[in-house]
């Protein structure tokens, strides 16, 4: 087999491919620097600045370019990630600690729950609108847009902590039982700190989810802009190289969201390491 | 319409529900069905409701249904879902599967391949809309994209074409999603047993025969897996089209964003009853050919 030939190309290949995926991103940071307020969303650069950053935080001389309302709509897309977050996240482990053991009906609660991801935002919204109508219940970011990003993220952290709990070991559990430890003590001192790295992966996955989502919230958040919805109505005015440059900081922040997160799952695996130490020692 | 494909585990009788069980599903299955299933019904319901110009009433009628079937724009918008979904479902195992049988089978460093798929996750932790827009000034007249080819000699004038145009909504939607067919069709190549592939090689096959007889079916639950993350996505999709097409392209997520903004709520519940039933279609009958259940 002639694999090496075959081999470089599918590397080249790939590495277009990355070129691919990356490219609209690399001219979007190098536009976030156009002059301003003159300079336009595309090349040539005519001067290097950070004016569209400045602009960003009202640091600007005021221009006919109005700056982009995500003040609020920052701290509301964060309050709505964190609720979601911690939401989802019980109702994931919970719903995966029921289904270690096998019942009869487990196949229809598993696509009952997974159905929640599946269904496209824009249907699950509207849906939720009409619910909202008929039943006279008024529509915020933190009622009826929640509940929707709950059920878009509550089946990621299901089946993240399905994924941990099929590689768990219950004998350490049945020995904490056998030794009269209650179930509740069990789980709070044995059972949590060994899943807790899937805790974590389920943590980001819905904090992340919740903060980009925007179908969902559409339809159903009412007045109220979030941080996607506030870049949404950037989509029928002309674009201005201040959205870049808030494209290039919200990247920024998921980087550092994604740096705590592998801190914190090193510490733990650390931390299992040295119980696992001192158990033997 | 997915339960079509679930199988009760054969090996162990499945006990009844316990209290503690019920206890721990209890409020994840409420919330399920209030939030989700309820606003599906809802929608089904509401798609027969009686529209009149400024608002809606629950008198039942078929109305909603027949002026959606009889009106060019809501057809064209169907046909143009059904078209756009197949073209990027196209392009993204065209685009997706070669990088995946790199990452996935010839890379034989573990670190290597983890990177390399790391590499192609962190453009999503940018903002979807931000990567929607991101192709603006790629594909516009003045864009980098014609720049480039206008500095090299390809062509004389700006290729227009490439922005406000359906071109530039299957180029960015194929970016966007293509991922989510990389993903499982590289995991689905990094589980073959290298000692198969070894084993004819020693039997003299070729890269090709190797190829069609191993490797391509082996990685069909991938593709599969990967097409329904797609499909999913991209029959549900509206920002896409707004942002790239200058309101030239509009699926059926269009449609029901436009009429819940005029406030036509029986027309948009209707576009989103056509809409959920070709999902359901698609979805059922790519599950048929996986367990979706099994393959986690």
């Amino acid at each position: 087999m002639n694999a090496s030939g075959i081999k470089f190309g599918l590397g080249t290949y790939t590495a277009l491919f990355l070129v691919f995926l990356y490219g609209p991103l690399v001219v979007l940071a190098i536009l976030s620097f156009q002059t301003g307020p003159e300079g336009g969303p595309q090349f040539p650069i005519i001067e290097w600045s950070t004016y569209w950053y400045k602009h960003l935080f009202g640091l600007t001389p005021p221009s006919r370019i109005s700056p982009l309302p995500i003040n609020e709509a920052l701290f509301r897309s964060m309050a709505l990630a964190v609720m979601t977050m911690i939401v989802s996240t019980v109702l994931g482990v919970s719903a995966a600690q029921a289904f270690r053991r096998k019942f009869k009906g487990s196949g229809f609660v598993f696509y009952l729950i997974v159905l929640g991801m599946m269904v496209p935002g824009v249907l699950v919204g509207l849906g939720m609108a009409l619910v909202a109508n008929s039943f006279g219940i008024d529509r915020h970011w933190w009622g009826t847009a929640f509940v929707l990003h709950v059920v878009y993220t509550f089946p990621f952290a299901f089946l993240v902590m399905l994924a941990i709990f099929n590689r768990f070991d219950p004998s350490v559990e049945e020995a904490a039982w056998s030794l009269g430890v209650s179930p509740a003590r069990t789980f709070r001192k044995i059972t949590f700190p060994l899943i807790f790295p899937g805790v974590l992966s389920a943590m980001l996955f819905a904090f992340t989810l919740s903060y980009d989502e925007f179908s969902r919230t559409l339809f159903a958040s009412g007045r109220d802009l979030t941080l996607p919805l506030a870049i949404y109505g950037t989509f029928s005015v002309e674009v201005h190289p201040n959205v870049f440059a808030f494209g290039v900081l919200t990247t920024l922040f998921s980087f550092a969201l994604l740096g705590t997160y592998a801190a914190l799952m090193t510490l733990s695996v650390r931390r299992a390491k040295q119980m696992a130490i001192q158990e033997e020692a | 319409m997915a339960v079509i494909s679930y199988t009760t585990p054969l090996s162990v009788p499945a006990a009844r529900v316990s209290r503690r069980e019920l206890w721990l599903l209890a409020p994840g299955v409420i919330w399920m069905m209030l939030f989700l299933v309820l606003p599906i019904l809802m929608m089904v319901y509401v798609s027969f409701w009686t529209q009149t110009t400024f608002k809606i009433e629950p008198t039942l009628t078929l109305k909603s249904w027949a002026t959606f079937f009889t009106s060019e724009t809501y057809l064209s918008a169907l046909w143009t879902t059904i078209r756009i979904w197949l073209t990027v479902l196209v392009a993204t195992i065209v685009v997706g599967y070669p990088a995946a049988l790199f990452v996935g089978l010839f890379v034989k460093n573990k670190t290597l391949s983890t990177g390399l798929l790391v590499l192609c996750v962190i453009p999503f932790w940018t903002s979807f809309l931000i990567r929607v827009l991101a192709w603006r000034p790629m594909l516009g007249k003045e864009g980098a994209i014609n720049m480039i080819l206008m500095k090299i000699g390809i062509v004389q004038h700006p290729i227009e074409v490439l922005l406000f145009s359906e071109l530039s909504v299957i180029i960015g939607m194929t970016q966007i999603y293509c991922v989510f067919m990389v993903g499982p069709i590289a995991f689905m190549l990094g589980r073959i047993d290298p000692s198969v592939i070894e084993a004819a090689q020693d039997l003299g096959a070729s890269f090709g025969r190797i190829f069609r007889t191993i490797i391509l079916p082996l990685s069909m639950p991938g593709v599969v897996v990967g097409s329904i993350f797609v499909s999913v996505m991209v029959l549900g999709e509206f920002a896409t089209s707004a942002a790239l097409s200058g309101r030239k392209v509009n699926l059926l997520g269009n449609i029901i964003v436009t009429q819940v903004g005029s406030l036509k709520w029986a027309f948009a519940a209707v576009a989103g009853v056509v809409l959920t039933i070709i999902m359901g279609a698609v979805v059922a009958a790519l599950l048929r050919v996986v367990d979706l259940r099994k393959e986690l």
